[in-house]
């Protein structure tokens, strides 16, 4: 591995290897055809006019729910069930199953080698109420 | 055309590169032994052989269950209870050996953050939100 020095730093720390390791494995799974297939689904959804409008509205109906007006669970569910029929979001979730199958033999792999479940304690999201 | 392997997870196969496979294995022997891993196994290890350490532990547990339990049928706990339980929650917070094991836990999972967030990086979506749990 190169490492570089300059005057002012000294010499660099040369990354660890399992930095280098794990930018690798993003490399294969995202030239896998599940991964460009999920990809393409997802910009393809994000680019959506009507989905981004029920966003809006989601998003809108949601904020007035914190608000405390009471009557926006009914609108909320219609709106989420449109979503879910675009046939946009339909192909979406197609392709996320894919990718969840994938990254999930992946994960079981690393977690048996690492000897503890990988993913599951890498997530950053969550409470931090126990455990 | 890559060479496929299939494994097993979870009950169900899956096909994948051997290179793929390869480099997961690999990635994963490196967490094991990266020295915030080790650092939490020993915690851990230093804990379960303190069994006085692990019954305050338990203690707590289920004490909480129990508070848990009749505050949600409805009953309100007294102030005395209230005030027996945080001591019991800070007699736990402050074990030496529970408190090793929490802190080795707390930098094992920034670890464990930290790499995911090298393979996210690289796929440009949250890696841990698309791995679902095994049933």
């Amino acid at each position: 591995m190169e490492t570089q020095s300059s005057p002012m730093t000294g010499p660099a720390v040369a990354a660890p290897e399992w930095r280098a390791a794990a930018r690798t494995l993003g490399t294969l799974l995202h030239q896998t055809p599940a991964y460009e297939a999920f990809w393409q689904a997802l910009q393809k959804a994000n680019q959506d006019p009507v989905l981004q409008r029920l966003g809006e509205e989601i998003r809108a109906q949601q904020a007035a729910r914190v608000w405390g007006d009471d009557d926006h669970e009914a609108v909320l569910a219609r709106l989420e069930q449109e979503v879910e029929q675009l046939t946009v979001v339909q192909e979406y979730r197609r392709a996320e199953q894919q990718v969840n199958a994938l990254f999930s033999a992946v994960d079981a792999l690393i977690s048996q080698a690492a000897g503890l479940d990988f993913a599951a304690n890498a997530r950053r999201s969550g409470c931090s109420c126990g455990g | 055309m890559p060479a496929v392997a299939v494994v097993a997870v979870g009950g169900r196969t899956m096909e994948l590169s051997a290179e793929i496979i390869t480099t997961a294995q690999r990635l994963g022997q490196m967490i094991g032994q990266a020295p915030a891993i080790q650092a939490y196994r020993l915690a851990v290890q230093a804990l379960e052989s303190a069994p006085e350490a692990l019954a305050l532990e338990q203690r707590l547990y289920e004490h909480y269950e129990t508070l848990l339990a009749r505050q949600q049928a409805g009953e309100a706990l007294s102030q005395a209870e209230i005030v027996a339980f945080n001591r019991l929650r800070g007699e736990v917070q402050s074990h030496p050996l529970i408190l090793r094991r929490e802190t080795a836990l707390r930098e094992a999972k920034a670890y464990l953050a930290q790499v995911a967030d090298e393979i996210s990086l690289v796929l440009k979506v949250d890696y841990t939100a698309l791995v679902k749990a095994q049933s």
